[in-house]
């Protein structure tokens, strides 16, 4: 069974080995430069060491993000082109007659197959996420944004679990549909779904948020303000990061001591100042809601989880619909 | 070899609302060569997924060596299978599919492989996608063979061959029957084949069992009376009327006697119209053309 899964498997994963080896030496180039920019930006800076970051993030930031494009995209292919496949395929040329009247059970004949296509396909994606975590890190730890969603689920652990979940999806939608070109469709359908709604739905709320109220004179020594406006609406800003932190507020209106909003009429009192000695005069302050930066590990490990358990879960579909027939 | 090859009890398999095989039972001795005979769209290759295991029934029951059909690896090395149009993996070449026949059936007998693809002259570096229909035939046999089973069973192994390949198929199998002490159940819908090789014979037509039994009885139980019309309405208990044809003077009757004992005037059918005589009772449940044909 072992020896006819490989046969069976052999031509697309060379050929994937051979897309991932060349993807591998570019990331090995690409590790050799960050370092090298990052020993001349950061270790043995003399002058306008406070750019490394940016000069980094722009030598480097779109390559690793296209990378990291490739990597999510990765499961989803294997889904739809591994996984779907695996049964459909034996359905639509008949063989599955074949195969399961030999004498080996069907639920042995998809433990097999699930174990090695499945195992590669999470070998193949992991091995890239590790490569490209270790290749990024020195970039990853000055530009300090991990949790952004194109790099938190294209590093670490996160990729594991979505190999595993997209081989499993079009696995049983496989078993369900019967069809290869509806199962691929589905599957890379649901699982483009998963992705977006655990980053945008889920993922937040993985544990509960921290609600800071930053003092305004803090706020460029805590964080950093991206923009901030002043309109008839009142003052607010839009964008606060924290090195490393993941900020869920959006909008963030300022408030004075009273708890009352600072307004353009506010600023307008304060004469000459600038807007910004203004404010800090009055004390004011703003909440920011966040994920701190310590908890990524910890949410890497929940994302893995909840990837593992619903691949679990439609694994157990397949495992009870297979002996059952599917002619 | 006392253990009856196939026991089913009131099997049925529902597809939806559509029923493929509604309430056959049957009770097939070991040693036969079964034919199952019928229509397209009869419910044969139900029939025949049901006892490879491939489909579980609806209701009902259905035993295939005394046991659940594909229960364990035990039980599916005990069956062979090849199914409708052979498939075969069209990217293997001949000899892996030798190799996945070796690697997955423990009773794997290499002899009888080499033996079978010698002789039919297959090449082994070939794909199999590039076989011709008989060629794929004769490797699945190969494969269901090899495996050495107490049961093969074939789904309309020759229904894709020219008359050519399907006489050598046929004969090859009944060669290779004789070899290796096997029990065969084969699909058809040509009598003629049927009547070459079997030796036992199910009728299936409109998704029911019409008949089952021993070639031999059942062509030494069917007869045909003719007589004056009016004249044949006394027949020995024991016997049924299969089917009746009137004309104005005359009436012709197809008769089943179960005692053995043929009534006076009786003459043998053949086979092949028992199987026509069976096959247009069936179409005719429902909408009477015994009625018709009274003229």
């Amino acid at each position: 069974m072992i020896w006819l899964t490989w046969r069976q498997m052999r031509a697309q994963t060379l050929w994937t080995a051979g897309l991932l080896a060349a993807t591998a030496a570019y990331l090995l180039y690409l590790a050799t430069d960050i370092r090298e920019s990052y020993r001349l930006n950061v270790t043995d800076c003399t002058n306008a060491c406070d750019d490394a970051a940016f000069i980094l993030s722009n030598a480097y930031g779109t390559p690793l993000q296209l990378i990291g494009l490739l990597l999510l995209a990765c499961p989803a292919l294997i889904g739809a082109f591994w996984g779907a496949p695996l049964i459909t395929r034996e359905l639509e040329t008949g063989t599955h007659r074949l195969v399961w009247s030999q004498s080996v059970t069907r639920k042995r004949w998809l433990a097999v197959k699930l174990v090695i296509v499945g195992g590669v396909s999470v070998a193949f994606t992991g091995a890239l996420s590790l490569l490209l975590s270790w290749a990024a890190a020195p970039f990853d730890a000055l530009v300090d944004s991990r949790f952004e969603p194109l790099t938190f689920a294209a590093r670490d652990l996160t990729p594991f679990g979505y190999a595993l979940l997209a081989f499993a999806l079009g696995l049983t939608v496989g078993v369900l549909v019967r069809k290869t070109l509806v199962a691929m469709a589905v599957t890379l359908v649901a699982f483009l779904a998963f992705q977006v709604v655990i980053a945008a739905f889920v993922r937040p709320h993985f544990a509960e948020p921290v609600t800071e109220t930053i003092a305004w004179v803090d706020a460029n020594t805590i964080g950093n303000i991206d923009t901030f406006g002043i309109g008839p609406d009142g003052a607010g800003i839009q964008g606060f990061t924290i090195p490393g932190a993941w900020v869920l507020s959006d909008y963030i209106p300022v408030d004075k001591p009273d708890g009352t909003e600072v307004t353009e009429a506010d600023i307008e009192a304060c004469g000459t100042l600038k807007p910004d000695e203004c404010i800090a005069a009055m004390d004011a302050t703003f909440d920011v809601t966040y994920q701190p930066a310590d908890r990524y590990w910890q949410f890497q490990w929940i994302e893995l989880g909840i990837a593992t358990g619903l691949s679990a879960l439609l694994i157990g579909i397949a495992f009870w619909k297979i002996p059952r027939g599917l002619n | 070899m006392n253990t009856p090859v196939l026991t089913t009890n009131a099997l049925t398999k529902r597809y939806g609302r559509h029923t493929a095989l509604d309430d056959a039972t049957l009770d097939i001795p070991a040693g036969r060569i079964v034919g199952l005979v019928g229509p397209n769209g009869a419910g044969k290759s139900t029939l025949l997924a049901l006892a490879a295991g491939l489909i579980r029934p609806s209701s009902g029951s259905i035993e295939v060596l005394g046991r659940t059909p594909a229960a364990d690896a035990k039980q599916l090395a005990r069956v062979g299978f090849v199914a409708q149009d052979t498939p075969v993996y069209a990217g293997l070449t001949v000899g892996d599919h030798l190799k996945l026949g070796e690697k997955l059936n423990p009773g794997w007998d290499p002899k009888i492989a080499d033996a079978r693809i010698r002789q039919v002259g297959l090449d082994l570096s070939k794909k199999a996608g590039r076989l011709s229909g008989g060629q794929k035939a004769q490797l699945a046999l190969t494969l269901a063979a090899a495996k050495r089973p107490e049961l093969l069973i074939f789904d309309e192994p020759v229904a894709a061959l020219d008359p050519l390949a399907r006489r050598a198929f046929l004969q090859n199998l009944m060669e290779f029957v004789a070899d290796i002490d096997v029990s065969v159940i084969l699909s058809s819908h040509l009598i003629s084949d049927v009547e070459r090789v079997c030796d036992h014979l199910i009728i299936l037509a409109e998704s029911h069992v019409q008949v089952a039994g021993d070639i031999d009885d059942l062509t030494t139980s069917h007869y045909r009376l003719i007589g004056p019309r009016g004249g044949l309405d006394d027949l020995p208990t024991g016997t049924d009327i299969i089917s009746a044809e009137h004309t104005d003077r005359q009436t012709t009757l197809i008769v089943h006697a179960a005692g053995g004992s043929a009534p006076a005037g009786a003459e043998p059918i053949g086979l092949e119209d028992m199987v026509l005589t069976y096959l247009h009772r069936a179409e005719g449940i429902g909408a009477p053309t015994l009625q018709e044909t009274r003229r």
